[in-house]
């Protein structure tokens, strides 16, 4: 589960001063759900997201994922978390099967139990192909497939994806889109941030919209609908979005 | 911190490292070929110079020639001088170099010689300084001018019955009582403590900044910094392997260069064969422990310094100061009349450069050895510590 806990995060910029890029956002997702967070470019996703995967440390507020907190146990959130961005690449000049190795020994696995889940991981991800090729070798979808995998290799019970499909050809965004809705099926708690409102709404449990760091309405597309008097989820995002402007 | 993700990341920068071409370039295949191709292009320009001088002729101007006939036979008799009997403009042409040199006889030279002994003559050689073919002359003809007056000393000394041997009532002998170590040793530590220090310095840089900005630049950094690790095993791991660079780009160019210098005898055979490389292995011990402090300062201050870029060319611009920085103190060694005191002993670079001289010259300052190693020990526990709060600065990670 993620619990997000009045989650607050200022940068000190040269030009702008104190700029307050999360501001208290609170918001729950359970086990089997997909959460998204929905904002333009610079509304606080990719920061709220980062202080989930403690990437960043929040200046304020909290959260608990997977019964572990950002602030005191990063570690062990770390340890139960798979984080996947446009801004997550791979090594290049290892190959696929290396990459995917490198981070289950860092994730502790031993060695019989990390060829196991390697092998299990390739095999479901039809993989075998490009397993020895370096990674600055594959094509885009291989390489994605390659990230998923990597964040898949120990099993995480949470999964944090930042904008996955952002640059990607309609049938790697497919395999993706694939990839969260199997998540969910396993029973993982999973949330992504995305600014399509075609997979927010093919997707999302919870929609969350985020606008100028701040969590601006939360709820089920339907909730948002009846609440907003309005079918299409753009036309709903814009009259949030618009109000605060 | 744990020791075994320290491992997997260092064995992981190792392989990634080990694959890239521009890694194996800068630290083994250029410390392994630069210093033999830099002294055989070197010493092939050498022989091939020398070679070609003494083989030439030096055309040489006799000015007033009628004056010494003698000694002007005995000139032009010389193998590797012709003799030009224009002798018109001879200070022009000795610098437009078509003449190496000429050489005037004063008025009645032979005959004054004869008559009256007591008044000196004076032969003038006009000569083009420092230029190679200008100095071979004026040697020749410095050798047949002075064999000449030898024989005539001889001569006089005979008119007046003495030998010949009055002359040299003793003769002084110097033996060298240095072992080649102590030769070799005054040498090398002339200019091996700059270039140890200098290869340490650029043999970390390449990885320094491959695994910091090269991350960032690459998108890799946000995927290491969501895996479990600590920043501090991270750290701890990438500064290894700078260090393991490092320290074997300086291996490499010492080994590569005493080779060198130990073969280049044997393929120029025109130059000297008296220089022997001799060092003791304390004395290479000792170097290596000052050495590898200052090593682990260089690897640590790179990284910290070079995570602050955004990419691969901003901190090469970044980290360019420092070897300007490190330059100067370094050249310490080779400056005469620099000698080591306790507060030069405190300053970093430069005291392990002054130490290292002495090391290699076989003198073991311990009081000394001991203020250096400490105190570079305490500059590295500073640099490692700056670097891993520089891993832990969002700022610095982020640039936000």
């Amino acid at each position: 589960m993620i619990e997000s806990l009045q989650l607050c995060k200022q940068f000190q910029d040269k030009k702008r001063g104190v700029v307050r890029a999360v501001e208290s956002v609170s918001f729950r997702c359970q086990p089997g759900q997909i959460y998204g967070l929905l904002g333009a470019n610079g509304a606080g996703k990719t920061t709220t997201l980062r202080m989930l995967a403690t990437i960043l440390k929040p200046t304020s507020g909290t959260a608990k994922v997977a019964g572990h907190d950002v602030v005191t146990e990063p570690q062990k959130v770390r340890a139960s978390v798979g984080f996947l961005s446009t801004a997550t690449a791979l090594y290049g000049r290892l190959t696929a099967q290396e990459m995917v190795e490198y981070f289950g020994r860092l994730h502790g696995l031993d060695e019989g139990t990390l060829k196991k889940r390697v092998d299990e991981i390739f095999n479901r991800l039809n993989m075998k192909e490009f397993r020895t090729r370096a990674c600055d070798k594959l094509s885009t979808g291989e390489k994605q497939k390659v990230s998923i995998a990597r964040t898949l290799v120990n099993d995480p019970p949470v999964m944090i994806f930042d904008e996955p499909t952002v640059g990607l050809d309609v049938m790697t965004a497919r395999t993706i889109v694939g990839f969260i809705r199997e998540c969910r099926q396993r029973g993982k708690t999973v949330i992504f941030s995305t600014h399509v409102m075609s997979e927010a709404e093919k997707l999302c449990d919870t929609i969350g919209i985020i606008h100028n760091g701040r969590l601006m309405a939360e709820g089920t597309l339907a909730a948002l609908r009846t609440q907003h008097n309005l079918e299409d989820l753009e036309d709903i995002f814009v009259q949030v979005v618009g109000d605060q402007k | 911190m744990s020791l075994r993700n320290v491992g997997i990341i260092y064995r992981k920068e190792l392989t990634d490292s080990l694959r890239d071409r521009r890694t194996l370039i800068s630290s083994i295949v250029v410390p392994i070929l630069s210093f033999p191709l830099l002294m055989l292009a070197i010493g092939a320009i050498a022989v091939f110079v020398i070679t070609k001088t003494t083989q030439q002729q030096q055309v040489v101007a006799l000015i007033h020639a009628e004056q010494a006939p003698d000694l002007a036979q005995r000139i032009r008799r010389e193998r590797n001088l012709r003799v030009v009997g224009d002798a018109e403009n001879y200070i022009q042409r000795i610098n437009d170099k078509s003449l190496q040199a000429a050489v005037e006889f004063p008025t009645g030279m032979e005959e004054k010689i004869r008559t009256s002994p007591e008044e000196p003559q004076t032969v003038k050689i006009y000569v083009y300084e420092d230029e190679l073919r200008s100095s071979t002359a004026a040697r020749a003809i410095e050798s047949v001018v002075r064999q000449y007056r030898d024989e005539i000393v001889t001569q006089r000394i005979s008119s007046r019955g003495l030998e010949a041997r009055a002359l040299q009532p003793f003769k002084t002998e110097k033996q060298n009582v240095a072992s080649a170590e102590k030769v070799t040793g005054n040498v090398l530590g002339f200019i091996l403590p700059y270039f140890i220090i200098i290869l340490c310095l650029t043999g970390a840089m390449y990885p320094a900044i491959d695994m910091t900005a090269g991350e960032k630049e690459r998108g890799t950094m946000e995927t290491i910094l969501a895996s479990p690790i600590g920043r501090g095993e991270l750290v701890f791991g990438k500064f290894l392997l700078t260090l393991t660079a490092s320290l074997v780009t300086t291996a490499l160019s010492i080994i590569s260069l005493g080779l060198t210098v130990m073969a280049v005898p044997f393929l120029f055979s025109q130059l000297s064969k008296k220089f022997v490389v001799a060092v003791s292995i304390k004395a290479a011990a000792a170097v290596f422990f000052l050495i590898l402090p200052l090593a682990i300062v260089f690897a640590a201050v790179m990284m910290a310094l070079a995570l602050r870029a955004r990419n691969y060319r901003e901190a090469q611009s970044l980290l360019a100061p420092l070897l300007f920085l490190v330059i100067l103190p370094a050249l310490a060694s080779m400056v005469p009349g620099i000698e080591l005191n306790p507060r030069l002993a405190l300053v970093p670079v430069m005291n392990v450069s002054l130490v290292a001289k002495e090391i290699l010259a076989g003198q073991y300052p311990w009081p000394f050895i001991g203020i250096i190693f400490g105190s570079t020990c305490v500059y590295a526990a500073a640099a490692l510590f700056y670097a891993r709060r520089q891993f832990e600065s969002e700022e610095v990670l982020f640039r936000i």
